[in-house]
């Protein structure tokens, strides 16, 4: 990546970690750029957040063995 | 493949950095692999995201929602990141932005949801807010833990019942998810619950089906058949209203029976015009219906072939029915008659006019009906208006292309007589007068009347030109006016509503057809030429011709007038004509003049029945008429009876002038002869002078003031006159003012009688003054020889004439004095007559009014000898 690439990158990022702290989502730089990533090879939006609630909630459930939801 | 091991890695990333982040427990290098696979599971369930990506509304509803949150200045921020976010192109960036918004929106909806509901009792998954998303759009039900449902329900409806129905709240919920995604995610309360309104309309529908025999769909069609004049299943036409209605038999509610009825009145008035136009079509054969009735039909029936194809539009749409949003609505069809009666109003308008204008024109035909139809035409709705030009359009053609090609063409193609020009065969000489009128009940309203008679002498001129003058070159003329104003001379160049081109059309044929008419009729016939020759010969004015004519013909009319024959009379007139200046006239002119005897009484004497006759052939006899010859005649007979009245008093001078014989006669004559010599013959001087005064100035008042000047006036006109109505026009003014001022007119009788009264007596002193003079001579005659022989004191020759003379010495002297008291006496009476007669005369000159007789008067009396001696 040449460093032209690599700034405007590092700028979206930022921007979009902003946007995530406005809308007060508590994802961190990190996963955000995973996300971005999986977004940008064409995952559906809607996959993802839900794979996000899951993780997140994960502590009271990941103690059990993970419940597979029944999806129809 | 390169692509789907950057994928795995990137969610066995995702996992972990998840994980980590939530479970605060140590962090594990590796993910747990049963996770990356629940992740993974996940991820493949659905692969298409429900709504479409745009980027700009996404962004636009994170911000709303923010607003809507209150975190104004959160929302302007957020706005300000996206904008720089969307700038960002090119390698590097972020490619699909809209896919990273919608993730965010979707997050931060969950957190919400997440913390709203967490105090609740979790419900399994954070799925079904996924569920309501993918359900949107179907009708199917979610077959889930009820209670959840219907806690969810009633956190969303204030104040549902949820027990009682709990498919409704399902349905509420699923209503009011597709309204939040229709809103792009807003979560909305719903107000009225609509399970309500849904009952409610199927409660409604069953009361309707319930009332009516009939439902509304059949109705309908019922209508649009009535619309076409045809009877439907329950709405008929009833001849006893004249109205199409439902009978009562059949119920249903008031207020569709009488919307019923206002729709209806469409198909009555259908009927009126569709009976009109069929009856006119039935009528073409009889030859009874013209061509502008025919056009109004054709025009009728393409405005009704518009309507049929509305009806059939309607038609369709009654037996589709479209289905509604909502399926639990009242009406199955789409058509119902409320809708009818909008799709209506502007057919019902349309359909109203040309009911009124059949009405109209009923009873008419041609032009009246256009004349009519253009009444209704003066309307200020710009609908009406627009349709009443279309119809009228095509009604007038046939008009119009009548106009056109009587005025380009002088053809008139009227076989139903609907022109307002119509035209009789006459002879060729009333071709011009009587040939072709305007009939003013076929004028239709919107050709003035100034423009109808243009259009008619236009016409007029050129079947003159065809016929009398025998001219082909009009058609020239015709097709320079038709290219002036820009129309062609074929068929269809004009329309209604271009009355200004018809006009413009009309005054350019007009005018070049009125030149060329006017040429043709000065130079190639010489109009002028032979009016000047009717002037010298008929009206005498060329002096010499009528002088040798008078001498030549005089004697000749003394006898009565059976005993003339009228070919010595032309004869004589040949001989008159050869030895004055009249010779070297136009020949052609003088073949055209000769004499005339009119019909005669017994007792007539020649000179009451001489006449002479200018024949003036076609085309000239369109101005010189019969009528206006007879005028001419009469006019030649005052002027030549003035003529002969002049001969006679200039004849009598001959004789009286002092001459030798008379004075020798009068040397001899003993004293008191001598004396009534001198006073008979002063008397006989003295009246012949007044009677010379009168009679020069009387025909130099007519030779000169009226015949001049009226010739004058005539000339000018003539110049001006630009086309044959004028000229006749100026004719006839000349003619009327010659008859007027020379005392032939109706209302100069007296004067007339007078002046007649005054030739005679001129005529009866002429004899006397004849009669005076030739005894004078004879008595001469005798004293010549008398006198002769005295003064030799010789025995005359014959002892006779000796006795006779000295004896008759005395009787001469004594038959003289006789003879010249008794000539004294009948002079004194025609003196006194005549004297009388003539006060008479000039006292009644001033009175009239009609003439201006001040300049005779002013010469017959300028010394006021007359006016003061009475």
């Amino acid at each position: 990546m040449d460093p032209e690439a690599a700034r405007t990158a590092r700028e979206s990022l930022e921007l979009v970690f902003q946007m995530s702290n406005i809308l007060d989502l508590g994802l961190d730089r990190h996963t955000l750029s995973v996300l971005i990533a999986l977004c940008d090879h064409g995952l559906n939006p809607e996959a993802l957040a839900a794979v996000v609630k899951e993780f997140r909630k994960e502590p009271p459930l990941t103690s059990s063995t993970p419940t597979t939801p029944s999806v129809p | 493949m390169e692509d789907d091991r950057r994928v795995g890695d990137l969610v066995r990333e995702l996992v972990h950095r998840l994980h980590n982040n939530s479970s605060s427990s140590l962090s594990n290098s590796n993910p747990n692999p049963t996770n990356v696979k629940y992740a993974t599971r996940i991820l493949s369930s659905r692969m298409t995201p429900s709504i479409t990506a745009d980027e700009a509304a996404m962004a636009y509803s994170i911000k709303n929602q923010l607003v809507k949150q209150g975190k104004l200045s959160d929302a302007l921020s957020f706005a300000d990141l996206y904008s720089k976010f969307a700038s960002k192109i090119g390698p590097g960036s972020v490619n699909n932005k809209w896919a990273v918004l919608y993730l965010l929106k979707v997050i931060s909806e969950d957190r919400r949801t997440n913390l709203k509901l967490q105090t609740d009792s979790s419900y399994s998954g954070g799925l079904p807010t996924l569920f309501e998303s993918e359900t949107n759009g179907n009708h199917t039900r979610v077959t889930k833990d009820s209670s959840g449902f219907s806690r969810l329900g009633r956190n969303l409806d204030h104040d549902g019942s949820d027990d009682a129905f709990p498919n409704d709240n399902v349905n509420g919920l699923r209503n009011s998810n597709s309204e939040k995604l229709k809103n792009g995610g807003v979560l909305l309360v719903s107000r009225d619950p609509e399970n309500m309104q849904d009952m409610a309309y199927r409660e409604f529908a069953v009361i309707v089906k319930e009332e009516n025999d009939v439902i509304e769909e059949v109705l309908v069609r019922d209508v649009l058949y009535a619309c076409q004049g045809i009877d439907g299943k329950y709405v008929k036409f009833d001849e006893s209203v004249d109205g199409y209605l439902l009978p009562d038999s059949i119920r249903v509610p008031k207020p569709t029976r009488i919307m019923i009825r206002k729709l209806c009145e469409l198909g009555w008035l259908f009927r009126k015009v569709k009976g009109y136009v069929t009856e006119s079509m039935n009528k073409f054969h009889d030859e009874d219906v013209g061509t502008v009735a025919q056009a109004f039909c054709a025009a009728l029936q393409d405005e009704l072939s518009e309507y049929y194809k509305l009806l059939a539009v309607l038609q369709s749409q009654s037996m589709n029915p479209i289905p509604l949003v909502s399926e639990n609505a009242s009406s199955g069809s789409y058509l119902s008659l409320r809708r009818l009666s909008v799709w209506f109003v502007e057919p019902m308008v349309k359909m109203r006019l040309m009911a009124l204008l059949v009405d109209g024109c009923k009873s008419l035909k041609g032009g009246a009906m256009a004349g009519a139809i253009h009444m209704h035409a003066q309307h200020g709705d710009p609908l009406l208006h627009d349709f009443m030009k279309r119809l009228l359009r095509r009604v007038c053609s046939p008009l119009f292309e009548m106009v056109r090609s009587w005025v380009l063409e002088g053809e008139l193609e009227d076989i139903f007589s609907e022109f307002f020009v119509l035209g009789q065969s006459v002879k060729a000489e009333s071709l011009w007068r009587e040939g072709y009128r305007l009939h003013s009940a076929m004028l239709p309203s919107f050709i003035s009347p100034s423009l109808a008679r243009r259009i008619l002498r236009t016409g007029k001129s050129i079947n003159f030109l065809r016929v009398c003058c025998g001219d082909r070159s009009w058609a020239d003329a015709a097709t320079e006016a038709a290219a002036a104003t820009g129309t062609t001379t074929r068929r269809g160049g004009l329309g209604y509503g271009e009355t200004d081109a018809l006009e413009s059309l009309v005054t350019e044929a007009a005018k070049r057809i009125d030149k060329h008419l006017m040429d043709v009729v000065y130079n190639r016939y010489r109009f002028k030429e032979h009016c000047l020759a009717i002037k010298r010969y008929l009206l005498l004015g060329q002096g010499d011709f009528v002088q040798y004519l008078m001498d030549i013909v005089g004697p000749e009319l003394s006898e009565p007038a059976n005993t003339i024959s009228s070919f010595k009379l032309a004869g004589l007139l040949e001989s008159a004509i050869r030895s004055s200046n009249a010779q070297y006239d136009d020949p052609d002119i003088l073949d055209r003049l000769r004499v005339k005897m009119m019909p005669h009484n017994t007792g007539d004497r020649g000179w009451d029945v001489f006449s002479l006759d200018y024949d003036a052939r076609i085309p000239l006899n369109t101005v010189f008429t019969e009528s206006v010859m007879a005028k001419y005649l009469r006019i030649f007979n005052f002027l030549w009876k003035l003529r002969r009245v002049e001969h006679a008093l200039i004849g009598a001078w001959k004789t009286m002038k002092p001459n030798l014989i008379t004075s020798h006669f009068f040397t001899k004559l003993p004293k008191a002869v001598k004396f009534r010599l001198i006073l008979t013959s002063r008397k006989c001087q003295v009246l012949w002078n007044e009677m010379s005064h009168f009679f020069t100035n009387l025909q130099y008042y007519i030779m000169f003031e009226v015949l001049e000047v009226s010739w004058a006036n005539f000339s000018d006109e003539m110049e001006a006159a630009k086309d044959l109505d004028d000229l006749l026009a100026a004719h006839d003014k000349y003619l009327h003012s010659i008859v007027e001022k020379s005392l032939l007119g109706e209302r100069s009788q007296a004067l007339y009688k007078t002046l007649f009264m005054l030739f005679d007596l001129i005529l009866r002193f002429r004899s006397h003054a004849d009669r005076l003079y030739e005894g004078i001579y004879e008595f001469q005659a005798r004293t010549m020889e008398d006198k002769t022989d005295l003064p030799k004191h010789s025995k005359s020759k014959s002892a006779d004439s000796d006795s006779w003379l000295s004896e008759g010495r005395k009787a001469i002297t004594q038959r003289a004095g006789e003879f010249l008291r008794n000539m004294g006496q009948d002079i004194d009476a025609v003196s006194n007559e005549y004297s009388s007669l003539f006060k008479g005369f000039i006292s009644e000159l001033p009175v009239q009014q009609h003439i201006d007789m001040k300049f005779l008067m002013f010469r017959l009396d300028f010394t006021e000898f007359y006016g003061s001696a009475s």
